[in-house]
């Protein structure tokens, strides 16, 4: 779905006049860093100190961002570990107050009605302890009911729907603290999901979940996009995810938006001939400069240190110039280190490749797993 | 990706807010389910739920053996002189009630929402649109219970083992200076779980309220034996006057004067502890969303 | 063949897991220099009730009928002794189990365990830190008391009190093992704390003389070493005894210390093997 499809058909059914689900503008956020200088640090602070404080002590987390998400849209906001996703999030869910900027949802301004905004919203985070794991599912439930102001019949009936909808009606009245990981995720889910609210906030759903629950979260939440219509902002690091689920994707490096478009046509930014990815196995530090200095027409050339422990081989991208000269000089360069060679793909560009092209920076060492 | 089934418009959503009865309904349910919540949490610890249920009675007695080697029995002269009773076992009984509501205040409302921390909820709860003094006043509603549980089980052991004599007829008024004294403390309680919410360590705030409270009421003394700046300081926080009350109608004689000002003090505490507890609260509120530290602990 | 790190262990090996056990400990303790601060000196308000209601019941700064039964009119000089010893159980019961809970939260027990070295001697880092912080806490309380309450004693009781205090701190070792085993397979190890400590306050004379309890009660008492290390010390702070004299009292506190030691030593090899094959380390 286009924006321009987006804004006209919203322009034509909206009576309030709002167009986008979300809607940030010039929202920034600075985070003080704190400096830790041991226990009797204040006792050495100088004047330059004051001065570096002054100068470099603030973390600029999102750098006047412009997002704009339709309603119904599956939006992905992509980025390496510290690129601000997170603080996006907050802040469109209120639990961050910007210092710059405004933040619509659902039309209700995030600083000004801020209980509407609440009440328009659920939110997952991913691989953290978000649920009182001395409670069962059922009590954890009915418990969020009540804070989302839900009649108590009303709440009861949805509890069970849900738990029904996750699959977790069996086990409904045992302890969070016997349920798996994934099951506790799916929990957080329907907790979101408690009060029917249109938008969903979904920051990182399935890290640390294991691959068969990776894809039964995906699934719910594509059910959750295309069957109830609801809006759904996803931020996620594993690119692959984001390319399966979303309409349209932002990329956010050091807390600037890059790029926002649907996953195709990002992509469609790097041209297929332009990708050489090699998979390899223990390669010394010095190799990404030594291709490099080899091949001087290539935009990027970028080594991504995987965990062979793991089963995730380190891989070389080389981005731009003429993809298929660029193969026999790169073996021959890794041979000559005496560098394992996995495995050679030439022409297949990811979200990853279009990342790397326009910030030189890694989304992520990991693939989706 | 076309998905020309979706319905594209802002859906509006149903969620009572303001004064209106049905938000203060909603509100209300949500102060319950968060004692509930911490009922079912504290099941869940049954050795912790026994222990806190007799910890009245394990830290008065040092408090009750102590007073009794000093004198050598149960009957003080220098107390009697001081306050007009010498009966040490009442005396001690009825200050040693407030040690456990001062406890209350300090420790279960105030280290509320930091409770939240630690289980990693309190980002959830941040998130729904009930308002965070939810959680507190819940809290407080399941410690008051709590704790007037151990209290009963308190006056049954000194009543087994020391002989506690009280003026049976003074209970219904003690309870309602009690019930005053409540109002004002919880007020203090807020403003305990606001400021625990913003430093790192706040049990350190959580127990250096509590021992100064205990010092400032006069609940194994008089106040007359603390410095005269401490009798002044003790005059802001309801306990003190609370005590006296109290003692007034279950130990003392009935002084119609002290009662009447016993009264309008701790009414007039609680209107100053709510009204600042519930400001420095919506202050912290709005801090922690700034700066960003709600999850750290 | 290549030895393991295990068989390679030695006296040194040992003492280095001993050294950085204790440094870290440390060094956790000075990251939070307000909890430093708060150990020194808030104890003395838990007791300032007590003082408080002495002169309120008594009327002076001594008591008669309290020396009929404690030896001494000056209960001030009672509490405070009791308070300062007390503290050692406060933070070395409680330090230790925290500080196993710690490593649980953060996600490092599995490591420490997972290292070939001796568990016992992680434990015994952890201890001599405690001891070291506890040490400094008592001297910081005992200084401030005679500041502000008037207690006084001399300097050459100082030597034969460190010689109790010692002893009281080996077992509290043996009892933080017995604790430490507990809390690797009970996930609530601060309500087993709680509860000991709860014991202690009771039947220990830490605020009142033993004496005073019921004769069954007196006999539980003789079970904890605090009730010794705190008669001893009573005994030659306020009463001038020689520690010669208290031959019988430390005696019954080295065969307590002995015991507990031992159960505790057992008690956490056991319990470490039962954890390792259930597999219940990092539950918190």
């Amino acid at each position: 779905m286009s924006l321009k499809m987006c804004v006209m058909l919203s322009l034509v059914v909206n009576k309030s006049g709002e167009v986008f689900s979300i809607q940030t503008v010039n929202l920034t956020k600075r985070f003080a860093k704190k400096r830790h200088r041991g226990v009797f640090g204040f006792l050495r602070r100088n004047q330059l100190d004051r001065d570096v404080i002054e100068k470099n002590g603030v973390t600029v987390a999102l750098n006047k961002v412009n997002i704009k998400i339709c309603p119904g849209e599956l939006f992905g906001l992509l980025g390496p570990n510290g690129s601000g996703k997170t603080t996006m999030i907050k802040c469109l869910s209120t639990i961050l107050i910007p210092d710059e900027g405004t933040v619509r949802v659902n039309g209700f301004d995030a600083q000004k009605e801020t209980s509407m905004v609440r009440a328009s919203l659920g939110m997952v985070v991913g691989g953290e302890r978000t649920l009182y794991w001395k409670l069962t599912a059922r009590d954890n439930l009915m418990y969020f009911a009540s804070l989302y102001k839900m009649q108590r019949a009303h709440a009861k009936r949805r509890v069970d729907e849900l738990l029904e909808m996750f699959h977790l009606s069996d086990r409904a009245d045992e302890r969070l603290e016997d349920y798996s990981t994934g099951m506790r995720q799916k929990v957080t889910i329907a907790r979101a999901l408690l009060h029917d609210p249109p938008i969903l906030l979904l920051d990182e759903p399935t890290l640390g979940l294991d691959p068969g629950f990776s894809r039964q979260i995906r699934r719910q939440i594509r059910e959750l996009s295309e069957k109830h219509g609801k809006t759904v902002l996803l931020t996620t690091h594993y690119m692959d995810e984001a390319d399966q689920l979303c309409d349209r994707v932002a990329f956010i490096n050091s807390g600037n938006i890059v790029a926002v478009d649907t996953p195709n046509r990002l992509k469609a930014r790097v041209k297929e001939k332009e990708i050489v990815e090699v998979t390899v196995y223990s390669p010394p530090a010095d190799i990404e400069e030594r291709i490099r200095s080899l091949l001087p027409d290539a935009e990027v050339v970028k080594l991504i240190l995987g965990d062979e422990d793991k089963g995730n081989p380190s891989r070389i991208k080389i981005i731009g110039g003429a993809a298929e000269e660029h193969v026999g000089t790169v073996i021959d360069a890794l041979r000559q280190k005496n560098v394992r060679i996995g495995s050679l793909n030439v022409g297949v560009p990811t979200l990853e490749d279009v990342f790397i092209k326009l910030t030189g920076a890694k989304l992520t060492e990991g693939g989706m797993q | 990706m076309e998905k020309n089934n979706k319905d594209y418009r802002l859906r509006e959503v149903k969620c009572p807010s303001g004064f209106t009865w049905a938000n203060v309904k909603a509100e209300l349910r949500a102060i319950w389910e968060a004692n509930v919540k911490a009922w079912k949490i504290d099941f869940a610890y049954p050795v912790s739920f026994v222990r806190q249920l007799i910890s009245p009675v394990v830290f008065m007695i040092p408090y009750l053996l102590y007073g009794l080697v000093l004198i050598g029995g149960t009957y003080s002269e220098n107390l009697a002189q001081l306050v007009g009773t010498g009966d040490v076992v009442a005396f001690i009984f009825t200050g040693y009630i407030m040690m456990g509501f001062i406890g209350t205040a300090v420790w279960a409302m105030g280290f509320s929402m930091r409770r939240e921390q630690w289980f990693g909820t309190l980002e959830a709860i941040y998130v729904t649109p009930a308002s965070r003094l939810g959680q507190v006043l819940g809290m407080a509603l399941h410690s008051t219970v709590h704790q007037g549980m151990g209290t009963l089980i308190q006056a049954v052991f000194i009543y087994v083992t020391f002989g506690l004599g009280l003026n049976m007829s003074g209970i219904l008024p003690a309870l309602l200076i009690f019930a005053l004294m409540l109002f004002a403390l919880y007020g203090f309680g807020i403003v305990i779980a606001a400021v625990s919410m913003i430093l790192k360590e706040g049990w350190i705030v959580s127990d250096s309220f509590y021992s100064i409270m205990t010092i400032l009421s006069p609940v194994a003394y008089p106040l007359t034996v603390l410095p005269t700046l401490a009798q002044q300081a003790s005059a802001i926080f309801p306990t003190a006057p609370a005590l006296i009350g109290m003692r007034t109608f279950l130990i003392y004689d009935y002084v119609p004067e002290v009662v009447g000002n016993v009264f309008l003090h701790l009414l007039a505490l609680g209107i100053v502890w709510i009204v600042f507890g519930v400001f420095v609260f919506h202050l912290t509120d709005k801090y922690v969303r700034k700066k960003g530290i709600l999850k750290k602990y | 063949m290549m030895q393991s790190a295990y068989e390679q262990s030695s006296v040194r090996s040992n003492f280095f897991v001993v050294w950085n056990e204790f440094v870290k400990n440390m060094k956790f303790l000075m990251a939070y220099p307000i909890i430093f601060v708060f150990w020194a000196v808030f104890p003395i308000f838990w007791f300032i009730p007590f003082i408080l209601q002495g002169q309120a019941f008594v009327g002076g700064l001594e008591s008669a009928s309290f020396a009929q039964i404690a030896g001494t009119e000056d209960y001030i000089s009672f509490i405070v002794i009791g308070a300062v010893l007390n503290s050692y159980v406060n933070t070395l019961l409680y330090g230790m189990g925290e500080s196993i809970r710690r490593e649980a939260v953060q996600g490092t027990l599995d490591y420490v365990f997972a290292a070939p070295c001796n568990k016992a001697y992680v434990l015994i880092g952890k201890a001599l830190s405690e001891s070291v912080s506890s040490t400094i806490f008592a001297v910081s309380q005992l200084t401030i008391s005679v500041l502000l309450f008037g207690v006084t004693f001399t300097l050459e009781v100082m030597f034969p009190v460190f010689f109790i205090v010692i002893l009281l701190i080996l077992g509290l070792y043996g009892l933080s093992l017995v604790l430490a085993a507990v809390s690797l397979m009970y996930k609530q190890s601060h309500d087993v704390s709680e509860t000991i400590g709860y014991f202690f306050y009771i039947f220990s004379p830490v605020r009142y003389p033993i004496e005073s309890l019921p004769s069954w009660a007196q006999i539980i008492g003789k079970l904890i070493p605090l009730t010794y290390a705190l008669i001893i010390v009573r005994s030659i702070m306020l009463l001038g005894t020689s520690l010669t004299e208290m031959y019988w009292e430390i005696f019954a506190l080295l065969i307590i210390d002995a015991v507990l030691i031992a159960a505790g030593f057992y008690m956490f090899n056991w319990m470490e093997e039962k954890t390792k094959r259930s597999g219940t380390i990092s539950h918190h």
